[in-house]
C-alpha cells in the first residue's frame, strides 16, 4: 500500500480555498475598495488593508514562474512519482501559488510557458495542478 | 555609528555528529567566546540566543533564552531569542549592539547552536499546504530561484559549481572545518541532483555544532584580551510576502538593507576587504554578490568563475569554508571568522590586510536578510 499523500491542513482563513478546490474550483481573494488580487488568503486586502475581500474563480491559465525537479523524496508519498516537477505558478489574472506540473517530463518545462488547471483528487481534497498547455494555443 | 565591539568569539568543533545535545555545544561556545574575551561568568549582563532547528521542535514551549540562561546561572539585565532564520545570528550581534547603546546592558553574549543528530526529521519539515505538492524545505524553495535566474540571466551549473569549489579550497585551508576533502568542478558536475537544477554539493553541511560573540562597549573593552573589532554599520530588511512579491526568487532584501549598513558605516562595497556571505545554498552567493553591489545583476556567475570569491580575488569570500564545506554554525561561523580575519593570524587562510567586513544573515527560504558590517579600526 502507497503511503498517503500529505493532505493541505490550513486554518480557518485558508480554508475557503481549499473548499473550492475541492468542488473544483482554483479562487483567489479580490479587494472590493482597489481590485488588487492574491493568493494565500488573507484578512484583509495586502495592498489597502481593506476588509471584506470577495473569493474570484481563476479561469485556469497561467504561466510557469518557475520549477524545480525533486530527484529525492522527502516524504514516502512521492518515492513512486520521483522525478516529479513542482513550480510556482502565476495565474492569468495575477495571483501565483505552489503547484505541480503534470503530464510533462522535465526536460520539457521552461520558465514562462503557458499552462492549464486540472485537478487531482485526493481522498475528500483535490489539488489545483497544472499541464503544458498544447504548442499554440 | 554603533560604539558597540565584539571582544570574544567561540565555537565548538564542527561535525555531522558530536554526541551531545545542542545545549551542551551552546554552552561551551558561550564558555569559550567569553574566555576569549578575558571575562569572567559574572561580567556577562545580556543573553541573546538562538532556538535553532532541532530545538525549535523540541523545545518550543520553554522561550530558549530562559532555559539556556537558567543552565548558565545568569539573571542578565537584557535578554531575547531571535528566530528569524539564517538571519538570527547577525541579527542577535545588531540586537546587542542596540542593546549596548542604549546601555541596557554592557557584556552581551550571543549564541547559536544546534544538534540536529540527536533530533532526526526535523529538518524535512514542509511549509504548510506546500508541502501537498511535495514542496519540502529549504533546497526545494532555492532551486526554484536557481531555475529562474537560470532562465532571466544564463545562470549556468558551472557558475554554481565555482562557488561550491572555491568554498571548499577555503575549507581544505581551515583546520576547524567539518568537510575539507579536495573538490573540482567536475566532481561537482558528476554529482547527483537533489532538486533539479540543486545538486548535492549546491546545499550546506548539516552539522552538530555552537558558535558565540562577545558584545560590549568600546570602552569596556579597551583593557580586554584581543583589540576589538567594531561593529561599524548594520541594517535589516525583509520579504514577508514571499511568491507575492514581483522579484522574489530574483533578488534579495539585501538591495535594501545593504545599502542601509554601508551607509551606517560610512564605506561602500568597494571597501570591503572580506565577506562572510550566508551561503546555505550555491545560488544565494551569487544572488548576494549582485544585490549587495559586487557587481551587475546577472553578472554574479561570471564574477565567481574568474576568481572572484577567492583569497586573492576581487571579493575574498567565506574565507573558512561557509556553512558549505566549514560546516552549519547558522550564520554565528560567518560572524567568528569575520572577527578572526580582522583580528589577523588565520594562517593559511588569512587575506592580508584585512580592515573591513561585511557578515550577511539570510532565511526562512527567502523571506529574511540582515547585514552587519565589521572594522578594525
Ligand atoms: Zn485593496
Amino acid at each position: 500500500m502507497d503511503a498517503p499523500r500529505p493532505v493541505p491542513q490550513s486554518d480557518a482563513v485558508i480554508r475557503p480555498f481549499w473548499e473550492a478546490c475541492a468542488r473544483h474550483s482554483l479562487c483567489f481573494q479580490q479587494c472590493a475598495a482597489c481590485g488588487h488580487r492574491w493568493l494565500p488568503a488573507s484578512v484583509v486586502c495586502p495592498r489597502c488593508w481593506a476588509a471584506g475581500a470577495e473569493w474570484r474563480q481563476a479561469r485556469g491559465e497561467g504561466s510557469v514562474f518557475s520549477f524545480a525537479v525533486y530527484h529525492r523524496a522527502y516524504h514516502p508519498a512521492f518515492e513512486p512519482l520521483l522525478p516529479y516537477i513542482v513550480a510556482v505558478i502565476e495565474l492569468a489574472e495575477g495571483p501565483r501559488l505552489v503547484s505541480n506540473i503534470v503530464g510533462s517530463a522535465p526536460g520539457e518545462v521552461r520558465v514562462g510557458a503557458p499552462v492549464r488547471l486540472e485537478f487531482l483528487d485526493i481522498g475528500d481534497a483535490a489539488l489545483p495542478v497544472f499541464r503544458l498547455a498544447p504548442q499554440g494555443a | 555609528m554603533s560604539r558597540a565591539v565584539i571582544a570574544g568569539v567561540g565555537h565548538t568543533p564542527l561535525a555531522a555528529r558530536l554526541e551531545r545535545s545542542a545545549w551542551a555545544l551552546q554552552a561551551e561556545a558561550v564558555r569559550a567566546a567569553v574566555a576569549d574575551a578575558g571575562l569572567t561568568p559574572s561580567a556577562v549582563d545580556g543573553l541573546i540566543t538562538e532556538p535553532g532547528y532541532s530545538q525549535g521542535v523540541i523545545e518550543g514551549v520553554t522561550p530558549h533564552f530562559l532555559r539556556l540562561g537558567a543552565m548558565l546561572g545568569l539573571n542578565p539585565r537584557y535578554t531575547a531569542s531571535e528566530v528569524i532564520g539564517g538571519a538570527s545570528s547577525v541579527a542577535m550581534v545588531q540586537r546587542a549592539a542596540m542593546a549596548i547603546g542604549a546601555g541596557l546592558c554592557e557584556v552581551c553574549v550571543c549564541v547559536f547552536g544546534d544538534a540536529p543528530s540527536q533530533a532526526e526529521g526535523t529538518w524535512r519539515y514542509g511549509r504548510g499546504d506546500d508541502a501537498a505538492f511535495g514542496l519540502f524545505g529549504a533546497p526545494g524553495l532555492h532551486a526554484l530561484a536557481a531555475q529562474r535566474q537560470m532562465a532571466l540571466y544564463g545562470t549556468r551549473p558551472e557558475h554554481l559549481g565555482a562557488v561550491a569549489v572555491t568554498m571548499r579550497h577555503h575549507a581544505s585551508l581551515t583546520p576547524h572545518a567539518q568537510q575539507r576533502t579536495p573538490l573540482t568542478l567536475d566532481d561537482y558536475l558528476a554529482s547527483r541532483y537533489l532538486v533539479e537544477p540543486l545538486r548535492t554539493l549546491d546545499c550546506c553541511l548539516i552539522s552538530d555544532a555552537a558558535g558565540a560573540v562577545v558584545v560590549t562597549s568600546a570602552a569596556r573593552a579597551r583593557d580586554l584580551r584581543h583589540p576589538a573589532v567594531r561593529i561599524a554599520g548594520f541594517a535589516q530588511a525583509h520579504n514577508l510576502t514571499s511568491f507575492a512579491a514581483a522579484d522574489y526568487l530574483t533578488e534579495l532584501p539585501a538591495r535594501r538593507c545593504g545599502p542601509a549598513a554601508f551607509q551606517m558605516a560610512g564605506v561602500g562595497p568597494a571597501d570591503i576587504d572580506v565577506a562572510e556571505l550566508y551561503d546555505c545554498f550555491t545560488i544565494v552567493v551569487l544572488m548576494q554578490l549582485e544585490d549587495y553591489g559586487f557587481c551587475a545583476k546577472g553578472e554574479g556567475g561570471a564574477f565567481v568563475a574568474a576568481g572572484g570569491l577567492g583569497l586573492a580575488g576581487a571579493l575574498p569570500t567565506n574565507t573558512a569554508g561557509g556553512l558549505l564545506s566549514e560546516g552549519f554554525g547558522g550564520g554565528m561561523l560567518h560572524v567568528i571568522e569575520a572577527v578572526r580575519q580582522l583580528r589577523g593570524g588565520c594562517g593559511a587562510r588569512q587575506v592580508s590586510d584585512a580592515e573591513v567586513a561585511l557578515v550577511s544573515g539570510h532565511g526562512l527560504g527567502m523571506n529574511t536578510h540582515a547585514t552587519l558590517i565589521l572594522s578594525r579600526n
